[in-house]
């Protein structure tokens, strides 16, 4: 597993009175080559007519940086091919591409390419850094203005963070208190600001910072779409979920040796699995019985673990959960939710399946189906990967 | 007259358990006599071990109740004995 995570987030408000948006943001991670791209576009206008526009450019920019392809190039190609407003006479959409690979920790190459938004930001702890940009002048037939598309290639470290922006975040407050709105300046040190109270600001809460103070600057009334994206480079945060007795009593010892070596949260999945960690650590196992709903039966309580949960029930239940994408504040208070706020809050799960055959599900009269135990973890990794990027992986004892 | 001890009650929560009407027992709040139930000391625990023994008479769901294992339990039946051994 990677020694580094590339935290990507973004948080959205639409222009006010819009269902829909005119900011598209997109991302898409390639693992087999420590690649990740994501792409900020902003459609001229507002709405539905915006949303086309700009997902148009989103995913062009996205297909084409992936792609050989020159640059300028594939920009000129984005241009050529977005359609015309009707009212404007016009077919434009700004972007801006991230394109980062990150063959090690300390080899973090972005390739950033702006068009028409906000220059974007990039902070080594809370110290804002400037870099160098080249401009290229696209002359491309038939633009309507001066095309310059900006393109700069450098390297991040464990710790960077860039933020990429529309310009309703830029704007905002603009004729509202703020002359000329918040800027550029006030951007970077709302970002500061928000940095050096947290350092270890997550690029969720920190891209929803500031969109949310955009929109109070705007007084909760947006005159545009509101997006900020966060990239922030760091240490991942690992949990070690471990399920199922290991095949022979003797690989017990070494399923103890490899939770005690795991640096990160630890969850126990499994009734017999909670028992012999108990007695391989001299820990006591309490079932805690404020903590349970009618479909999952109680969490207990270890030191040392963080969580510890049933097995197969709670398993399947918090795989469905994660495939339907449903949300936490919808759950009731079981350990199907603490496992999912858990998975949700880490970036590299780890899962160690015991593979000895649980006698009492053997019984044909248990009334649910009760799958096996790999099947089971199989979804859940897929869902982890597929809806939530998670890095997962897995071994047999 | 000293004060009595309390009872132990231990009702398994483990998956064979859970699902065969286990969770059924976890509402004990709801249906338990309150002077029983201020008698008694219920926890949980993860497996009483006797869904894996197939010489057992008694299947799922298990509780424990002092020294003794009962299997097939219903909220009834958990009501029954637990004012017995209360009253006992």
């Amino acid at each position: 597993m990677n020694d580094v995570f590339i935290d990507v987030d973004y948080a959205q408000i639409y222009k006010t009175g819009q269902k829909i948006g005119g900011d598209v943001f997109l991302l898409s991670r390639n693992p087999d080559r420590n690649q990740i791209v994501c792409t900020l576009s902003d459609g001229l206008g507002s709405g539905v007519k915006a949303n086309v526009l700009a997902s148009l450019t989103a995913h062009m920019a996205h297909k084409l940086s992936f792609s050989e392809m020159d640059l300028t190039h594939s920009a000129k190609i984005i241009m050529n091919t977005l359609p015309v407003c009707k009212e404007r006479k016009i077919s434009y959409a700004t972007f801006s591409i991230v394109d980062i690979r990150h063959p090690s920790l300390d080899d973090i190459q972005v390739n950033l390419v702006e068009y028409d938004n906000p220059p974007a930001l990039l902070f080594r702890d809370s110290t804002p850094l400037p870099w160098d940009r080249e401009m290229i002048d696209l002359q491309r037939d038939g633009a309507f203005k001066k095309e310059v598309l900006s393109r700069s290639v450098f390297k991040m470290s464990v710790g960077d963070r860039l933020i990429v922006f529309s310009d309703g975040v830029t704007q905002a407050g603009m004729g509202k208190g703020l002359p000329l709105g918040w800027r550029l300046d006030g951007v970077r040190q709302f970002a500061q600001q928000q940095i050096e109270a947290n350092p270890s600001i997550s690029s969720h809460d920190l891209s929803r910072a500031i969109v949310r103070k955009a929109n109070g600057l705007d007084r909760l009334s947006s005159k545009d779409d509101i997006t900020c994206m966060v990239v922030y480079a760091r240490k991942p945060r690992r949990t070690l979920v471990v399920t199922g007795p290991p095949f022979t009593k003797e690989k017990d010892e070494l399923l103890g040796e490899k939770l005690r070596a795991f640096e990160g949260r630890k969850i126990l999945s499994g009734g017999t699995t909670a028992l012999i960690v108990s007695r391989l650590f001299g820990k006591k196992l309490k079932v805690d019985l404020s903590c349970w709903s009618p479909d999952v039966p109680p969490c207990s309580t270890m030191e040392g673990v963080d969580l510890v949960t049933e097995g197969m029930l709670t398993l399947s239940k918090v795989a469905t959960v994660l495939e339907e994408k449903r949300s936490v504040r919808s759950l009731p208070n079981d350990a199907v939710r603490k496992f999912v706020e858990v998975m949700q809050d880490s970036d590299q799960v780890h899962f160690i399946v015991g593979t000895k055959i649980n006698d009492a599900h053997q019984d044909p009269s248990i009334p649910v189906e009760i799958g096996i135990r790999r099947t089971i973890i199989g979804r859940l990794r897929k869902a982890l990967e597929d809806n939530y990027l998670k890095e997962t992986s897995q071994e047999y004892l | 007259m000293g004060k009595k001890e309390r009872v132990t009650v231990r009702i398994c929560v483990g998956t064979a358990c859970f699902v065969q009407g286990g969770a059924d027992l976890l509402l004990y709040h709801e249906f338990l006599d309150p002077v029983v139930l201020a008698n008694c000391e219920i926890e949980g625990v993860s497996c009483l071990g006797k869904c894996k023994q197939s010489d057992a008479n008694a299947r799922a769901p298990f509780v424990q109740i002092g020294s003794v294992i009962y299997g097939d339990m219903t909220q009834e039946r958990f009501c029954t004995l637990l004012a017995e051994a209360v009253n006992a």
